[in-house]
């Protein structure tokens, strides 16, 4: 596992947090972040740093590990949906007791580490903070 | 016209002993023995999705060149993920405008050089990049979720998709190329293996090391190689974004492109990655969704066993699926036999954001 610090520079509003296009012509939204609309062609796209909140639509728990991310394992990957309105796949997190549709925000946390260097990757993971069936 | 004039390929396996050179030696040899006269190829296209992860080796398709004897040839390889139909498609452009008479096609991969974990990670580099991929995520969580949306819109429970692996595995038992060569019984694979649950070991792609090498001419120059060439016909393909609308809209808009609309008599090669891609293909070639693992044992699909069971070995799969159907087509498979003048294969990459439709026949 080989972290590079330029890239990760790079990717920190994508890494470090949600940040969106919003495009102002069709109204599409992207993450990550990029200055062109994938939907409409338009350069008319606005830079939003979302709250990371949203709503848990699936999830599994994932057995087989990759190479730099056996700590984690099993690893809980829901599908979110932002309060923005778009669909994306992130690891969760303080996960005992998942439920479909609970609410979600997203957290800052430690990912994996660099093992020749001693280099650590951060990146965003979700936490329940309200479970659906005590919502009912 | 495209023509194509021999296939060769190696049985899908663990090649401890053997090299990505070693793999592409012996299927050539194979191959010079069918045909009637050594090939004059004007282009060698590799198509492989992972060797310079897996053994750090590029330049792969100059080498296999040389490696091969065609000094002096064109060279090229095509990497899309694990969707060899590309390759498929920019032979079949080569020799469609006349740039080339002739194309060795070779595909290639080895797994098995890795162990799973590390070829997660290569795997892996499929996912968007700047977070998926930085996250840990794996290309099977996402085929999890993608199963349990469908169990659930469609009200179906995880016995539905093992219909897939048992037939597949069947299929398999007669293919002398074929991977897992053995039965799978109902309660084998519920009690398999939990991988992203309600993913199972059998719901995934038997991961293997092949090479497949195919001589694809001109209809001139066809027949100095072979009396029996199958042709080419149509070859359409598209690329989306992920989807979580349980539909594949990059094979949607490959099969409209064609004005594909499925048959029975129609032989059929898929790309089951996993069960549920497995059923969302059928169900963009026609049958209907939430039933399509009930209903696909009428149409004469993946006799080879498919990814399941004949085994994955990256992006030559294509290249697997283009020979069986030539085989089949000629009658010389050595498997189960289909019966049919027309050969369909349907090339995706894993989780099927590309999709390349080929048209066959005699
Ligand atoms: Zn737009």
């Amino acid at each position: 596992m080989r972290i590079s610090p330029p890239k990760n520079w790079r990717l920190k509003e994508t890494l470090y947090s949600v940040t969106l296009g919003k495009c102002e012509n069709c109204g599409n939204v992207m993450y990550p972040y990029q200055p062109l609309c994938n939907s409409c062609g338009s350069t008319n796209v606005k830079k939003i740093v979302s709250k990371g909140h949203g709503k848990l639509i699936e999830y599994t728990i994932s057995y087989q590990s990759r190479e730099g991310y056996e700590k984690a394992m099993p690893m809980a990957i829901g599908l979110i949906e932002l309060d923005e309105g778009i669909k994306i796949l992130a690891p969760l997190t303080e996960a005992e007791d998942i439920k479909e549709g609970s609410e979600v925000e997203a957290v800052l946390r430690r990912i994996t580490a660099d093992s020749t260097n001693g280099l650590i990757q951060y990146g965003i993971k979700f936490r329940v903070i309200n479970n659906a069936r005590d919502n009912r | 016209m495209v023509s194509i004039a021999e296939v060769s390929l190696t049985k899908v396996d663990r090649y401890y002993e053997y090299s990505e050179k070693d793999l592409a030696i012996e299927v050539y040899k194979q191959l010079e023995t069918k045909l009637k006269e050594r090939p004059k190829p004007d282009i060698i296209i590799v198509s492989s999705g992972y060797m310079e992860s897996i053994n750090k080796s590029t330049l792969s398709a100059v080498k296999i060149a040389n490696y091969l004897g065609f000094k002096g040839a064109k060279t090229l390889r095509v990497e899309n993920g694990d969707n060899g139909g590309a390759a498929i498609y920019t032979a079949y452009s080569f020799i469609r405008s006349g740039l080339a008479n002739s194309v060795l096609l070779v595909g290639i991969d080895k797994f098995s050089d890795l162990n799973s974990k590390q070829l997660n990670d290569v795997l892996a580099t499929n996912l968007l990049h700047e977070h998926e991929y930085h996250l840990g995520l794996t290309n099977h969580a996402y085929a999890a979720i993608l199963t349990k949306l469908y169990m659930k819109k469609y009200n179906v429970s995880y016995e539905y998709f093992t219909n897939w692996p048992i037939k597949m595995h069947d299929n398999a038992v007669e293919n002398p190329y074929a991977y897992l060569r053995f039965k799978a019984d109902l309660k084998t694979i519920v009690s398999s293996q939990l991988v992203a649950e309600p993913l199972r070991i059998f719901d995934t792609a038997a991961r293997g090391d092949g090479a497949s090498i195919i001589l694809m001419t001109n209809d001139e120059i066809v027949k100095k190689y072979t009396d029996t060439p199958v042709y080419l016909d149509k070859i359409s393909g598209a690329s989306f974004d992920y989807s979580y609308d349980l539909d594949l809209p990059s094979l949607k808009l490959a099969l409209k492109e064609i004005n594909y609309s499925l048959s029975q008599n129609d032989i059929i090669e898929l790309h089951d990655s996993y069960s549920i891609i497995a059923a969302l293909e059928l169900e963009e070639l026609g049958l209907e969704k939430g039933k399509s693992l009930n209903e696909f044992e009428s149409y004469q699909v993946n006799y080879s066993g498919g990814l399941k069971a004949r085994g994955y070995p990256g992006a030559a799969t294509a290249m697997y699926q283009l020979a069986e159907i030539v085989m089949q087509l000629r009658g010389d498979f050595p498997g189960r036999k289909a019966v049919g003048e027309k050969g369909i294969i349907i090339s995706t990459d894993d989780l099927a954001t590309s999709s390349y439709v080929s048209v066959l026949r005699r």
